[in-house]
C-alpha cells in the first residue's frame, strides 16, 4: 500500500493543517472511508470486516504524516485570497426567478437559489429543479449519493419525470403514449432549471426513457376510468418506490451494451437518498427518503425567525424509523438490524434508493455479480455481504410525505443533505437566510429628523450596518450565503475568512474527513400570491 | 450644528479622507466626493424638485468616518442636517462653456463639477467677453462645448463615465491617465488585430487609438501603480518604435483624425477655401498644403492639412477634436450654396501612417509603382492600388517630418491593406508603432500640435509658419489684416523648442507641459508639450516665449535676436533645469544618415 502513502504526503505539505488534524488516514476506495474517532462519520462504514482492519492504520499514517510534516515544512503559510474563495464557492451557483407575466408574478414560488460544494471527488450529492408542464407545480430535490455518485445520479434525472407522470391525468398519458406509438412530437413534460455542471447521461437516455414508458402503460391500463383526482401524496410515494424498483430490475436483466450493463449495476449498487419539494400554489408536499431535510422558514411578526422541519430524517436518531424496522424482522434481529447507529452495522440512512445490497437476497446479490463485468467481480465492496443478513430487504425507498399549506409568514424553504445539516443548527440556517433575503432590502434608510443624535452615535450606527450589509452584498445566491455560513463559521456564528480559506484548500484526497458534500435549495415563496390563495378561500 | 469654533479658515481639504471641512454660521459644514457616486438624471424636473433628495446616511459613512478620523472630537456634536443634493458633472472633469455649434447666439455655461462656486467668477467673466466679442481673452478651447459632440451624449456613457469622474476630484491626477469608462466607442476596422498584437490605448473623442504597442515578453506595471510623474513603464517600448521609425518602417493607425470633403460644382469651393485659410490653395492637382485656418485675430481656429483632389474638390485633415468645431466653423462662413458640398467623411476611411526610411519600399512593391520622391515628391497625393484595393489615398507626409506616407483606405479595404502592408513590410522590418512615437518624433521635429501647443490665441507668426502664410496670395482672408499688422509691429511671443541639458531622464521628475520657462532668471512662459527625443537623447520641451517689460510687466516685442540670446531653465515641479533655446530643429535630424561602420549584426534582427 505505499504507492498512495507516498501520493498522499506531498499535496499536504503547503498547507498548515496540523492544527485542525487529529490524526490522518486514507481511503482505499473513493466511497469507502475507513473511519476514526476525529473523522465526521461517513455515510457507509465498512470496518467491522476483518478482511478490513489494515485499512485503517491511524499510527502508522500518524508516524509518517509527522515525519513529512517535517521533512517538508515550509515557514510560508498558504491560504486562498477573498476573490479565490469567492470563485469557488460561486462555481456552482446556480438562480432561477420564476418569469413575470405582465409584471404580476401568479406563482407562489418567485424563484430558487440552488448551490452545492464538492467534498467527495467526485462530488456524490446531486440537484434537480424542473416545471411541471401538463401538470401545475414545481419539483424541487437535493439527492445524496453513498458509495458513488452513479445512483444519486440516476435518481437525480429520473425522479421528476416518476413523480410528473403520476400526477399526469388519465387523458394526458394517452395521449403521451399514442404519440410514441405513432411516431408524432411528444408532449414535454418536464421544464428543467439546470447549472451546466449539472449532466443528464445520454447513454441511458433510451433505456430511462423504455422503463418510464411501461410504468405510465400499466398506469394507463390500471386506469379504471372512475377517479379523476389524483392525489399528490400517493403520486410521490408510487413515485419514488417504482423508481427504485425499476433501477432494482434494470441491474437484474442487464443490458446486452457492456457499458450500460456496468452502468446499471453501479446504480443499484450504489446508493442514494431523496428530500424532494412539490409546491402547487399554497400546497406544499415534501418526499423524503434519508437524512436530507426540508426546512421552512417562518418570519414571525415581531420580523424574528423560525424553523420549521418538513422532514424527518430516516436514521438511528428517529425513535420510529428504528422501531419500524424491529418491526419489519423478526424478534431475534432486534439487536443486529441497527448497530452503532447503523443499519446492519454500516449503512447510516435507513432509508435510500438503491443499494441493493440492503434490498437483494443473498443467492441473487451472487448470481447478479457473478454474472455481471470483471470491474464488478473485481470490487471488494459489491462482492460484501452485510453481516446478520436474515430477512431482506433491509431498505427501502418509500419515502414519508409531508403536506403544508403555505401561509403568507412561510418565506422559504430550505432543502439541504445532510452536509449542511451537521454543521448548522436548524434555526441558524433559517436566520442567515431569512436575514440576507430579507433583512437588507428592507432595511430603512435612517433619517435624523427631529431627533438629537450625535456624529459619534451616527457613525456607530452606519459602521454596523454596513458590517451587516459587505456581508451579505458578497452574495448574489442565498445557497452561496448559507455554504458560506456552514463552512466558514467561527465558534461566534461570524464567518472566518481564515478558517473558510482553510477548509477551502483542503486537498480533494482529505476534504471529506473535515465536511460532507453539501447540496443546498432555497425555495423563495410569493407571499402576496400565497396571501391572495388564502383570502380567496 | 451648534456654535463649536470661531476659527475663521476658509476651507480645510483632506484629499486622502475625500472630505472637505468649513465654516458655516458658526458651526462647520462637512462634505466630500466619495468613491462610488450615484448618478441621477435630472431631465425633464424642475431643479428646485432635485434640490433636496431624501438624506442618504448609508452612503455618506465613509465620508462621516473620515470626518471623524481628522477631527475625533466633533463626536460629541449634534447633527444639524445632512443636505443630498446632485451636482452636475461632465465627460472630462472639465466645465461646458461657449457658442452652441448649431444655433448661433446661444451659449452655455454649465457642468461646474461641483466647483461652480470657485470657478463661477471666472467663467462669468470669459463668457461675457465671449458674447461681447466674439472671443474670450484667454484660450479656453479645453472647456469649449463643441470639444463635445453628440457622440458624448448617451446617457449610458454619461452614468459610466460620471461615475469615474467624479471620484478623481480629489484623486491624484498624472499625466498621460486615460479614462477606464466609456471607452471602445469608436474603432478602427482593425482595433481588434492591433489589439491582439498588444495595443495598448488611449482615447480622444471618443476614438481608440494605440499609445504603444506591448511586446509579447514584456510586462507593464498595473494601471494603478503605472501612475508616475517619472519615468513612464512604457519608455524602453516607445524607445524601440520609434528607432524602428528612424531606420526602418512603422505603421500606426490615425483613423482618428477627422476628414472632410467640399466639392463644388464651380470654383465655390476654392474661393470660400481660399478665404478661410491663411495659404495659398490654388494649387496643382495632387498638391498638399499645410495650413491654418484662422480667426480675424490672425489666431488658429485650426490646423490642418488639405489635399486638392481635383479642380473643384479637396480633402481636409484635421485633429480629431475639431470634428464639431471645424463643422461649425465652416458650416457659419460658408455661404447658402447648393452647389458647395461639404461632406464629414471622418467615418469612410482608415488612415495608415507609414513612417521611416523603408516606407516607400513597402509601397513601391505592394503598387507597382515607383515611390522615390522624383514620382512622388514631398506633399503630394495620388489615389492608387495598394494590393488588391484600389482608390487608396496615398499622400508623402507623416505629421512628423519623418519621411513616408499616410493611406488614406476606404473602410472595407483596411484590413486588406493592413495585411499586405505588414506582410510585404516584414522583410523590411515593419512593426506596429502607436502615437506615443509619434509624439516624440514630431516634437523632437518642432512639429506644433493644433490643441496642445496652437490655439485660437496663437498665430502662425507667432510660431514660425511665415511661409505656411500667403499674404499676397491675391486675395482676402479671416486673419489676414491682424497678420499683416503683426508682421508689421513684430510678435509678442514666440514658439521656442527646449532641450533639456542636465535632466537625468532616469531619476528626475519629467516635464509634461505647463512647466514655467525662464530666460536669464526671469519668468517669459510656459512649456505646452514635451516628449523624450531618443535621437537626441534629451528631454524636448516646446512652448511660448514671451518679453515681459520688466518694470511694467507689459508685452513687448519677442525679436529672434531676443530668443537667441538669453539663458533658458525649464522648471520641473521647484527644480530648475538648463535648457537649450532652438527657434529651428536640430540640423542634424532633418539630415540623418547612418554611417556604415554603424552597422551591427543586431540591425539584422527583425524589430
Amino acid at each position: 500500500m505505499p504507492g498512495p502513502t507516498q501520493l498522499f504526503f506531498p499535496l499536504i505539505r503547503n498547507c498548515e493543517l496540523s492544527r485542525i488534524y487529529g490524526t490522518a488516514c486514507y481511503c482505499h476506495h473513493k466511497h469507502l472511508c475507513c473511519s476514526s474517532p476525529y473523522l465526521p462519520q461517513s455515510r457507509l462504514r465498512y470496518t467491522s470486516h476483518p478482511a478490513y482492519a489494515t485499512f485503517c492504520r491511524p499510527k502508522d499514517n500518524w508516524w509518517q504524516y509527522t515525519q513529512g510534516r517535517r521533512y517538508a515544512s515550509t515557514p510560508q503559510k498558504f491560504y486562498l485570497t477573498p476573490p479565490q474563495v469567492n470563485s469557488i464557492l460561486k462555481a456552482n451557483e446556480y438562480s432561477f426567478k420564476v418569469p413575470e407575466f405582465d409584471g404580476k408574478n401568479v406563482s407562489s414560488v418567485l424563484g430558487f437559489d440552488s448551490n452545492q460544494l464538492p467534498a467527495n471527488a467526485p462530488i456524490e450529492d446531486r440537484r434537480s429543479a424542473a416545471t411541471c408542464l401538463q401538470t401545475r407545480g414545481m419539483l424541487l430535490g437535493v439527492f445524496d449519493g453513498h458509495a458513488g455518485c452513479a445512483c444519486s445520479q440516476a435518481v437525480s434525472e429520473r425522479l421528476f419525470y416518476y413523480i410528473a407522470v403520476s400526477l399526469l391525468p388519465h387523458e394526458t398519458l394517452l395521449e403521451i403514449e399514442n404519440a410514441v406509438e405513432s411516431g408524432r412530437a411528444l408532449l414535454p413534460i418536464l421544464q428543467w432549471h439546470k447549472h451546466p455542471n449539472d449532466y443528464f447521461s445520454k447513454e441511458a437516455s433510451k433505456l430511462y426513457f423504455n422503463s418510464l414508458r411501461t410504468y405510465w402503460q400499466e398506469l394507463i391500463d390500471l386506469n379504471t376510468g372512475e377517479s379523476t383526482d389524483i392525489d399528490v401524496k400517493e403520486a410521490l410515494i408510487n413515485a419514488f418506490k417504482r423508481l427504485d424498483n425499476d433501477i432494482s430490475l434494470e441491474a437484474q436483466v442487464g443490458d446486452p451494451n457492456s457499458f450500460l450493463n456496468y452502468l446499471v449495476l453501479r446504480v443499484a449498487f450504489s446508493g442514494a437518498t431523496a428530500c424532494v419539494a412539490h409546491v402547487d400554489g399554497v400546497d406544499l408536499h415534501v418526499a423524503n427518503t434519508g437524512d436530507s431535510r426540508a426546512m421552512l422558514g417562518v418570519q414571525e411578526e415581531d420580523g424574528s425567525w423560525s424553523a420549521v422541519t418538513l422532514s424527518n430524517d430516516h436514521n438511528a436518531q428517529n425513535e420510529r424509523e428504528l422501531e419500524r424496522l424491529k418491526l419489519e424482522h423478526p424478534k431475534n434481529e432486534a439487536k443486529s438490524v441497527v448497530k452503532q447507529d447503523r443499519l446492519l452495522g454500516l449503512l447510516m440512512p435507513f432509508r435510500a434508493f438503491g443499494d441493493v445490497k440492503f434490498k437483494w437476497s443473498i443467492d441473487l446479490q451472487k448470481r447478479v455479480i457473478e454474472s455481471g463485468p470483471d470491474q464488478l467481480n473485481d470490487n471488494e465492496y459489491t462482492k460484501f455481504i452485510p453481516p446478520n443478513y436474515y430477512t431482506p430487504p433491509y431498505l427501502t425507498a418509500e419515502p414519508e410525505v409531508t403536506y403544508h399549506r403555505l401561509r403568507p409568514q412561510d418565506k422559504f424553504l430550505v432543502l439541504a443533505t445532510d452536509g449542511l445539516w451537521e454543521t448548522m443548527h436548524r434555526q441558524d440556517v433559517v436566520r442567515i437566510v431569512g436575514e440576507y433575503l430579507t433583512g437588507m432590502h428592507h432595511q430603512q434608510p435612517i433619517a435624523v429628523g427631529g431627533y438629537k443624535v450625535t456624529l459619534g452615535q451616527m457613525h456607530g450606527l452606519l459602521t454596523e450596518r454596513r458590517a451587516k450589509m459587505s456581508s451579505v452584498f458578497e452574495d448574489q445566491n442565498a445557497a452561496t450565503h448559507l455554504i458560506r455560513h456552514a463552512v466558514g463559521n467561527n465558534e461566534f456564528g461570524a464567518v472566518d475568512h481564515e478558517r473558510l480559506s482553510k477548509m477551502l484548500s483542503l486537498p480533494e484526497e482529505l476534504a471529506r474527513m473535515y465536511r460532507d458534500d453539501i447540496t443546498i435549495i432555497v425555495v423563495q415563496f410569493n407571499s402576496h400570491v400565497v396571501g391572495a390563495y388564502q383570502n380567496q378561500e | 450644528m451648534p456654535v463649536f469654533c470661531q476659527l475663521c479658515w476658509s476651507a480645510i481639504v483632506d484629499t486622502d479622507g475625500r472630505i472637505y471641512i468649513r465654516n458655516w454660521q458658526g458651526g462647520i459644514l462637512s462634505g466630500g466626493f466619495e468613491k462610488n457616486p450615484k448618478p441621477i438624471f435630472t431631465e425633464g424636473k424642475n431643479q428646485l424638485e432635485i434640490q433636496n433628495l431624501q438624506e442618504d446616511w448609508d452612503h455618506f459613512e465613509p465620508l462621516l468616518s473620515s470626518l471623524l478620523r481628522r477631527m475625533p472630537q466633533l463626536e460629541t456634536l449634534e447633527i444639524m442636517k445632512l443636505v443630498n443634493c446632485p451636482e452636475t458633472f461632465t465627460p472630462d472633469m472639465r466645465c461646458i462653456m461657449g457658442e452652441s455649434p448649431s444655433v448661433q447666439g446661444y451659449f452655455v455655461l454649465a457642468g461646474m463639477n461641483s466647483a461652480g462656486l470657485s470657478f463661477g467668477g471666472g467663467a462669468g467673466k470669459y463668457l461675457a467677453e465671449w458674447m461681447m466679442h466674439g472671443y474670450p481673452s484667454e484660450n479656453v478651447w479645453e472647456l469649449d462645448l463643441k470639444r463635445f459632440g453628440a457622440l458624448q451624449s448617451s446617457r449610458t456613457f454619461l452614468r459610466h463615465r460620471v461615475m469615474e469622474v467624479m471620484p478623481l476630484l480629489y484623486d491624484l491626477k498624472v499625466p498621460r491617465w486615460d479614462f477606464q469608462t466609456g471607452r471602445q466607442l469608436r474603432t478602427s476596422p482593425l482595433y481588434d488585430r492591433l489589439d491582439a498584437q498588444g495595443a495598448r490605448w488611449m482615447e480622444k473623442h471618443g476614438f481608440e487609438r494605440p499609445k504603444y504597442f506591448v511586446p509579447p515578453d514584456k510586462d507593464l506595471l498595473a494601471l494603478e501603480q503605472s501612475k508616475t510623474f517619472y519615468k513612464p513603464d512604457w519608455f524602453d517600448i516607445v524607445e524601440s518604435e520609434v528607432k524602428c521609425c528612424k531606420e526602418a518602417v512603422c505603421v500606426i493607425d490615425m483613423s482618428s483624425f477627422t476628414k472632410f470633403e467640399i466639392t463644388s460644382t464651380g470654383d465655390q469651393a476654392l474661393e470660400i477655401l481660399q478665404y478661410l485659410f491663411s495659404n495659398d490653395l490654388d494649387v496643382p492637382v495632387g498638391h498638399i498644403v499645410h495650413t491654418g485656418m484662422l480667426n480675424e485675430g490672425g489666431g488658429y481656429e485650426n490646423d490642418c492639412s488639405i489635399a486638392r483632389l481635383s479642380k473643384r474638390s479637396f480633402f481636409m485633415i484635421s485633429p480629431t477634436d475639431q470634428q464639431v468645431h471645424c463643422w461649425a466653423w465652416l458650416k457659419k462662413h460658408m455661404p447658402q450654396d447648393s452647389n458647395l458640398l461639404l461632406e464629414d467623411v471622418t467615418w469612410k476611411y482608415t488612415a495608415l501612417n507609414l513612417i521611416g526610411p523603408r516606407a516607400v519600399d513597402v509601397l513601391s512593391e505592394l503598387s507597382y509603382a515607383p515611390m522615390t520622391p522624383d514620382h512622388f515628391p514631398s506633399l503630394f497625393c495620388k489615389e492608387m492600388s495598394v494590393g488588391y484595393a484600389n482608390g487608396i489615398r496615398v499622400m508623402s507626409m507623416t505629421h512628423t517630418g519623418e519621411p513616408g506616407f499616410m493611406l488614406y483606405i476606404p473602410i472595407e479595404y483596411a484590413l486588406h491593406v493592413y495585411n499586405e502592408v505588414m506582410s510585404v513590410g516584414q522583410k523590411y522590418g515593419i512593426r506596429n508603432a502607436g502615437y506615443y512615437a509619434l509624439r516624440s518624433l514630431r516634437i523632437e521635429k518642432f512639429f506644433a500640435f493644433w490643441g496642445q501647443d496652437l490655439n485660437t490665441l496663437t498665430t502662425p507668426l507667432e510660431c514660425g509658419r511665415e511661409s505656411w502664410v500667403k499674404l499676397e496670395k491675391g486675395m482676402d482672408f479671416i486673419g489676414r489684416d491682424a497678420l499683416l499688422q503683426q508682421k508689421q509691429n513684430g510678435v509678442y511671443k514666440r514658439f521656442t523648442m527646449f532641450i533639456l541639458d542636465d535632466h537625468d531622464t532616469d531619476l528626475d521628475l519629467w516635464p509634461w507641459w505647463g512647466e514655467p520657462i525662464y530666460r536669464n532668471g526671469q519668468y517669459v512662459g510656459k512649456t505646452t508639450s514635451s516628449a523624450y527625443s531618443y535621437t537626441l537623447e534629451r528631454h524636448v520641451c516646446l512652448g511660448f516665449v514671451h518679453n515681459f517689460s520688466e518694470d511694467t510687466g507689459e508685452e513687448q516685442v519677442v525679436t529672434t535676436d531676443f530668443i537667441n540670446r538669453g539663458e533658458y531653465e525649464i522648471d520641473i515641479a521647484g527644480h530648475r533645469f538648463q535648457a537649450k533655446a532652438k527657434l529651428y530643429p536640430v540640423a542634424s535630424l532633418v539630415t540623418h544618415k547612418r554611417r556604415k561602420d554603424d552597422v551591427e549584426l543586431s540591425d539584422l534582427h527583425g524589430k
